[in-house]
């Protein structure tokens, strides 16, 4: 999963199939084109006052009373062509998709559940058909084979089948591995039955958004044969118009007005009719397409007053930070964090995952996404609020001062570029380019990177490797402060351990301040110097971490705690609360921790508490954090989960 | 699977299509209504006599059976017989050899100009997502692909030559006899409508690509890294900009067949000397052969770009490189 896309859309299983406002403006525009089409094709017989195959009048009129658009060269009625004409685009048009769509089904679904020679041979002979210049065929065939409308029509969906069957070929084995398919057959329900009723459903939104598009071929492909003097000799279509008007050099005079453009705007409101309204249908079968239109934040106002100065002997210090999410459910995933990090000393910041910690380290990085913004507070690093320095010297500090070791390790390095590029790119923010590589060289051996390597691409390397990759490139410009977001997330144990001894040796080495943030509450008691634990958007315990293991004050923290294994203690589930964590939209009133807590009070419901100590002590936001006799009613972990604390 | 097995397979792929595409040039005016004779027969000789249809029977080897044909029909294909043309009996494959330049000179030029202009407009879409200049021109090239090339050629023919006497109005060379830098131009100026035209009828999938390549590309984690890391705009654009490169390079190379097809349609309409023109003349003359052969070229044209976009793909993407 992307790092951006977990911070703004905390829950992305909730979106329906609902189109963006530009695809709904214009699928509205495209059903529109083709009403206008529709109509003239079903009024044709009425609008026309012409049969429009036969010769009524002298060549090459122009218009008049008699003849809207005058006759071509042989004295037939151009009007009553044109309205006849969208009956030839829309059956050929309609009936090619139908059969193609028709075909090709039953190609991917024999192909997808026969498997093996059927599969082989069908997805050669699509590759065949979607190889050969598909006008060129069309043409060849209707040469050979006949160019009557109906011959026409099924020429076009022996094309266009191919198209429509790759794609569902590859839908139905998707479809196939769901689960309630895979009980359907395992249950013994014969496979055509399975095939019809789950996979079919299944298959409904890509079928559609392959219907409209193969008509659209079909109507460009049937006016493209047409134009080429192949069009049915008995059904005048708007191809063969233009065919006649270009055999009589109409653009060379005056009857371009209404002998060339009525048929050509004519197909291109059809085509365009269809395109847009299969752009909207394309949206509504794929909704991930939708995500295109981000919430625009409004411009951010930099905060007037002088912030107090920096805390002496600190890293970074934030100061009631708040950041926001608009859009339709309007998040606040930092709700007012106060957070320091002491010169010399790791801070371990911890929390599930959804709790805001990421949001947290990218508003300090400045690279909060776009659907969100800061709203409150101060980040004071190096002597100055960074919400205060503008975007410009934003990006400026980052990678130069401030540096990010990300989450997810596997994709935050360019597939296509080898390691050593990419570390040297970073170091060229600051060294010439000769320099630059030679340190980029140097800080890969560092982190444990063979030099033989350097010059392969990061999907030669492991997710540990990559991780090392990626702490050279934090290093390439000796930054002040490193942020570590999940640095060993998804890694094994060894590696884990690896990577954050490497980690705790380099800020010995070279002076750095470093935050580690993870959801993993042990692997920060191990490594951290200072804790601080975030639920819900807040921190609501922090201190040191010799005492916070030890009392823990908060009910959250003891629950973490007491969710991992313990080596000599009882066996209980790992590593979860009990409970979910709060729809971040709508947070309760008072303590988010409430609804799972097992002591709670009724003042917990409505009342927020706040951090009870000063920085750089002991402090955590509950109501009975102060009160040691509470305190001792959850001691025991394994009364925790069903003992009632009343 | 190992790399001498994977080559192994896309060159059986190939040689699969290829197959394809003369079985069916051979099978073509054989499954048509009538018999093959009627297809070698000028429209201008009217009814033949049934001696006549008996001689040409056994001039073509058409009264041998189908095996031995497919045979002779595909040992004169590898020495470059590609049959007589019936209007005016000239070796097929002198006449394609005339004209098969010019095609892909047109071809060729409408694939690079519309996978640039694609390519650009989409990224510029792509940037400004949501935004009023991304629906723009989303919009401008809906529309721009709804009109039939043909139709667009038209109007550029109209607007351009007739009314502006910008461009000649057909053909690909000047009429008189003019050597050096002034045929270049010449040529140049007969080449600008139609490759214009071609250029349109291409844009619209290349957009849509880019622009989508680019989009999913964005929401990669190496994207936002480069920027964590302190890279200025442009440079963060650099990284996903490359790797949208990889879908857009493909579809270019798979639309090279898709502009061959509409290149018959332009050619038409500017007269331009092509394999394009020649497949509508004749289609209206009647020279079966000759249209064949056409489509048998076209094909392999089409065949070899997909070829090609399978011989590049590995230095774009290493990914898929054999190591």
């Amino acid at each position: 999963m992307s790092l951006a896309a977990e911070v703004v859309e905390p829950r992305s299983g909730e979106r329906a199939r609902r189109l963006s406002g530009t695809a709904r403006a214009l699928g509205i525009a495209g059903v529109a084109l083709l009403g206008v089409v529709v109509l003239a094709a079903l009024g044709a017989s009425v609008l026309a006052q012409h049969p429009p195959e036969r010769i009524v009048a002298a060549p090459f009129l122009r218009p008049s009373g008699q003849h809207w658009l005058g006759t071509d060269d042989i004295g037939r009625d151009l009007f009553a062509q044109l309205v006849h004409g969208a009956r030839v685009s829309l059956s050929v048009g309609l009936g090619a998709a139908v059969l193609a769509l028709g075909a090709g089904t039953a190609v991917a679904l024999v192909a997808g559940y026969r498997g093996g020679w059927w599969d082989m041979v069908l997805m050669r002979l699509v590759d065949l058909t979607l190889t050969l210049p598909l006008l060129v065929l069309v043409l060849v065939l209707t040469a050979f084979l006949g160019r009557g409308l109906a011959v026409s029509t099924v020429l076009i969906a022996s094309v266009l089948w191919a198209r429509p069957a790759r794609l569902l070929r590859s839908q139905v084995l998707k479809v196939r591995r769901f689960g309630h398919v895979v009980a359907a057959e395992a249950m013994g329900a014969s496979a055509l039955r399975v095939s019809l009723t789950h996979v079919l459903a299944r298959l409904v939104p890509l079928l559609s958004s392959q219907l409209v598009r193969a008509a659209t071929v079909a109507v460009v492909v049937q006016a493209g044969i047409a134009f080429l003097g192949l069009g049915d000799p008995d059904r005048v279509s708007w191809g063969t118009m233009l065919f006649f008007a270009n055999a009589s050099n109409a653009v060379l005079t005056e009857a371009w007005k209404w002998w060339v453009l009525p048929p050509g705007l004519a197909l291109a409101a059809l085509v365009l009719g269809l395109a847009l309204a299969g752009y909207a249908v394309e949206e509504w079968a794929e909704p991930r397409l939708a995500r295109n239109a981000p919430h625009r934040s409004r411009r951010r106002r930099r905060p007037v007053e002088e912030p107090r100065p920096q805390a002496a002997g600190t890293a970074l210090e934030i100061r009631s930070l708040r950041v926001r999410f608009g859009g339709t459910r309007p998040v606040e995933a930092v709700g007012g964090v106060d957070l320091t990090v002491r010169r010399g000393r790791i801070l371990g910041l911890a929390g599930e995952s959804g709790s805001g910690k990421s949001t947290l380290a990218l508003a300090v990085m400045g690279l909060v996404p776009e659907a969100g913004r800061i709203t409150e507070g101060e980040i004071m690093f190096g002597g100055r609020d960074l919400r205060r320095i503008g975007r410009a010297n934003q990006a400026r500090v980052r990678g130069r001062e401030l540096a990010l070791v990300p989450q997810s390790a596997m994709n935050a390095l360019n597939p296509v570029r080898t390691v050593l590029a990419q570390v040297e790119e970073a170091a060229r923010l600051t060294c010439p380019p000769a320099e630059a590589r030679r340190r980029a060289g140097d800080l890969l051996e560092r982190v444990g990177i063979d030099p033989r390597r350097h010059e392969a691409f990061p999907h030669h390397f492991s997710g540990g490797m990559r991780q090392r990759v990626l702490i050279a490139m934090a290093l390439a410009n000796e930054p002040r402060l490193i942020i570590a977001d999940e640095p060993v997330t998804g890694l094994d144990v060894v590696n884990q351990v690896v990577v954050m001894e490497l980690l705790e040796s380099l800020v010995g080495e070279l002076d750095l301040d470093l935050v580690v943030i993870s959801h993993e509450l042990p692997l920060l008691a191990r490594w951290a110097d200072d804790l601080a634990i975030m639920y819900a958007g807040r921190v609501v315990e922090r201190g040191p971490v010799e005492r916070l293991v030890r009392e823990p004050r908060h009910p959250y923290t003891r629950l973490l705690f007491s969710s991992f294994p313990d080596l000599e203690g009882p066996r209980g589930q790992v590593g979860t609360v009990p409970g979910e964590p709060p729809d971040p939209a709508r947070l309760p009133a008072g303590c988010a921790f409430e609804p799972r807590c097992p002591c709670a009070l009724p003042r917990c419901a409505t009342e927020r508490p706040e951090l009870d100590g000063a920085e750089g002590t002991c402090s955590a936001a509950c109501w009975l954090a102060g009160d040691v006799s509470v305190r001792t009613l959850f001691v025991d972990p394994a009364g925790v989960a069903d003992g009632d604390p009343g | 699977m190992r790399p001498g097995r994977r080559r192994l397979r896309a060159i059986g792929q190939y040689v699969v299509v290829v197959a394809g595409a003369v079985v069916l040039n051979f099978a073509l005016p054989r499954l048509a209504p009538g018999s093959p004779v009627d297809y070698l027969v000028p429209p201008q000789a009217g009814t033949i006599s049934a001696e006549e249809r008996v001689e040409l029977l056994e001039r073509y080897g058409l009264d041998e059976p189908l095996p031995q044909q497919f045979l002779t029909y595909v040992g004169g294909l590898v020495q470059g017989d590609l049959g007589v043309s019936v209007r005016d009996g000239r070796p097929v494959a002198d006449v394609i050899t005339e004209r098969i330049g010019w095609s892909l000179l047109l071809v060729g030029g409408a694939v690079a100009a519309s996978a640039a202009l694609g390519t650009a407009l989409g990224f510029v879409a792509a940037w400004r997502r949501g935004r009023a200049g991304d629906v723009a021109a989303l919009i401008a090239v809906l529309v721009v692909d709804a009109l039939p090339a043909f139709f667009v050629g038209l109007l550029l023919l109209l607007v351009f030559s007739v009314r502006l006497d910008l461009f000649p109005l057909y053909g690909a060379l000047p009429a008189v006899g003019v050597g050096g830098l002034q045929l270049v131009v010449e040529v140049g100026r007969r080449l600008v409508l139609p490759l214009a035209t071609l250029t349109l009828t291409g844009l619209a999938s290349i957009f849509v690509v880019a622009r989508s390549a680019l989009l999913s590309e964005l929401d990669e984690d190496y994207v936002f890294m480069a920027r964590a890391k302190g890279l200025d705009e442009r440079a963060v654009r650099g990284h996903a900009q490359r790797n949208a490169l990889i879908p857009i390079s493909t579809a270019t190379f798979l639309g090279f067949s898709t502009l061959v097809g509409a290149a018959t349609v332009v050619e038409t309409v500017f007269s331009y000397p092509g394999l394009g023109t020649l497949a509508f003349q004749s289609v209206l003359s009647r020279d079966y052969p000759m249209l064949q052969a056409v489509f048998l070229v076209l094909a392999l044209v089409a065949i070899a770009a997909n070829l090609v976009n399978d011989l590049i793909y590995p230095r774009l993407d290493p990914r898929v490189r054999a190591s």
